[in-house]
């Protein structure tokens, strides 16, 4: 469904991506993780016809993102990464506007009110007057009630809360459940990994490798934050093979990459306080491609 | 033209368009009211034949205009300087922040995201340009029709109406210049400096070229040479082939401001 060849695109001041090449194919979902300026949201300007390509070609079923722009977007729905609306609009002027820019805007309206009661979104407030989290919200409703075939999201979860973060991985879900394809960009590994089956790392404007979710989790670090009994304990895991961080007192910090095994024979031969897993950081699940 | 966007912008920009016509409605009546004094004092007539030409040149009034007239105070007084000035300012900032503005803050990204090319979305913000021009347009000479006839001034309403006509295709052309500086430079700074230098320039070609006949030809490379109220309102000139000038030249800019638009880089 999105085809990306050897593409490449600079800016003056240097920026840009350089030669990356990826597809994703109908009903699957893409993960895009980078650092800022890693070339993220220029692809994506890319792939929305915002941007034109200094050298190889991008397509959406088919159809080139910069000659057939206009037509590219009959399918896809879009989720900038910095949200600016029309600020003297209200939500559902808004997203009238929007439904009003697609030719199918009364299964629109009907997909908007769905959308408005499963994010708990106030619909008649000023935009102006909105947090950043209620404009997120804003924005994941006018892109999900498009019904579009594809979805390309530039940071989708910036700004709302945790909770409104696993209701936006589960209407994801459902999205996916119905046979769309999906491009999103993100610094969240959770939510890349519960909603896509490949990711691709980029660094620098090169894509650096395109891994299925399971080969990342075989290389995988896991991190745990272990509290124990007295000096002897600590002493004990300090001798055994475990790659461990000291804190303060007698807490540490534990890495463990792959199986776990080596982890529980360690803690078996010491009394354990509190035992804590951290979640899954980005730099952490990617650490060996930024080294 | 999208109406759902023309309806969106429309409302963005409503509050300006009431304010700056209530203004107008106001200024209007307030000269209305103040001439049949003036015209009843001969020294005030005495005094305006008396002033030097480069004087009138700055009130916009033509050297051998008449200055004992309810057209040569109106035009003097509103028509050829602070209409223009205020329409100008009005045409300029609003085409910036209907384009050039949208992109600087990217909030353009979502309209651009929906199947409407970028042609379209330009010409529904051109739309609501010239529409709000032509309520400011409308609005000032049927503000100037209802104070004339409050004060008892007698005047001859198709040179208002030609006016008017010619007001809007002047000022249509300085909106769509604008407009086309948003779609070249896609950044709200650039944009307004090039369009406001521009008529500035224009203005002042305009006010050099009348104060000295050293310089007179420097009026006639000036847009401000088409727009010339007074003759209109006397009957002394016909608008017609200045109206159509006007529009032709707007047409153009216009087509190749869509061109621009259309192939330019986003970074939005």
């Amino acid at each position: 469904m999105i085809e990306v060849k050897e593409l490449s695109k600079l800016y003056r001041e240097g920026q840009g991506i350089k030669k990356i090449s990826f597809d994703v194919d109908q009903g699957k979902a893409f993960g895009f993780l980078g650092p800022n300026g890693a070339g993220k949201t220029t692809t994506i300007r890319l792939l929305m016809g915002f941007l034109k390509p200094d050298s190889g070609q991008v397509t959406i079923n088919g159809l080139d993102c910069w000659e057939q722009k206009t037509e590219v977007k009959k399918l896809v729905s879009y989720l900038p990464g910095e949200l600016h609306f029309v600020e003297s609009l209200t939500a559902l002027e808004f997203l009238s506007l929007i439904a009003g820019m697609h030719r199918n805007r009364f299964q629109i309206k009907k997909n908007q009110k769905y959308f408005i009661n499963a994010l708990d979104l106030d619909s008649k407030i000023l935009i102006r007057k909105m947090s950043k989290g209620m404009k997120q919200k804003l924005g994941i409703i006018a892109a999900l009630m498009l019904d579009a075939k594809v979805l390309i999201f530039d940071e989708p979860t910036s700004g709302l809360d945790p909770l409104m973060q696993r209701v936006f991985i589960d209407l994801i879900l459902e999205e996916k459940k119905r046979g769309k394809t999906i491009f999103m960009s993100s610094h969240q590994f959770p939510e890349i990994e519960r909603t896509c089956e490949h990711v691709g790392i980029i660094k620098e404007g090169k894509l650096l490798a395109i891994k299925s979710i399971w080969q990342l989790r075989e290389a995988e670090y896991q991190t745990f934050q272990i509290e124990v009994e007295s000096d002897e304990d600590l002493e004990l895991l300090k001798e055994s093979q475990l790659n461990l961080i000291p804190l303060q007192g007698r807490s540490c910090i534990i890495r463990v990459a792959g199986e776990l095994d080596s982890l529980w024979m360690a803690l078996g031969q010491v009394h354990v306080v509190r035992f804590k897993q951290h979640s899954l950081e980005l730099e952490e699940a990617f650490l060996d491609f930024y080294k | 033209m999208n109406r759902a966007l023309f309806r969106a912008m429309f409302k963005q920009h409503k509050k300006k368009i009431a304010v700056i016509s209530t203004g107008i409605v106001l200024y209007e009546g307030l000269l209305t009211w103040v001439y049949p004094v003036i015209a009843e004092n001969p020294a005030v007539t005495e005094i305006a034949v008396s002033l030097p030409t480069a004087v009138k040149t700055v009130f916009g009034v033509s050297e051998n205009a008449r200055t004992d007239t309810f057209e040569a105070f109106i035009s003097g007084q509103f028509f050829a300087r602070i209409w223009v000035m205020l329409m100008a300012v009005y045409g300029i900032q609003t085409a910036n922040n209907l384009l050039a503005k949208m992109v600087d803050d990217c909030s353009i990204a979502l309209l651009l995201s929906t199947p409407i090319s970028r042609s379209e979305i330009l010409s529904t913000q051109a739309a609501v340009l010239i529409f709000s021009g032509g309520i400011l347009v409308t609005v000032t000479i049927l503000g100037l029709f209802f104070g004339a006839s409050r004060s008892g001034i007698t005047i001859c309403h198709d040179r208002y109406v030609r006016l008017g006509l010619l007001g809007f295709s002047f000022f249509s052309l300085i909106e769509t210049y604008s407009l086309f500086f948003s779609a070249w430079f896609v950044e709200e700074e650039r944009a307004l400096t090039y369009a406001a230098g521009l008529t500035l320039i224009f203005y002042c070609l305009d006010i050099v070229g009348g104060l000295s006949n050293k310089y007179s030809w420097l009026k006639k490379v000036s847009l401000f040479q088409l727009f010339q109220p007074q003759e209109v309102l006397e009957g002394t000139k016909n608008p017609a082939g200045s109206i159509v000038g006007l529009n032709l030249v707007s047409m153009v800019l216009w087509q190749w401001a869509k061109r621009v638009f259309e192939s330019q880089d986003l970074a939005i």
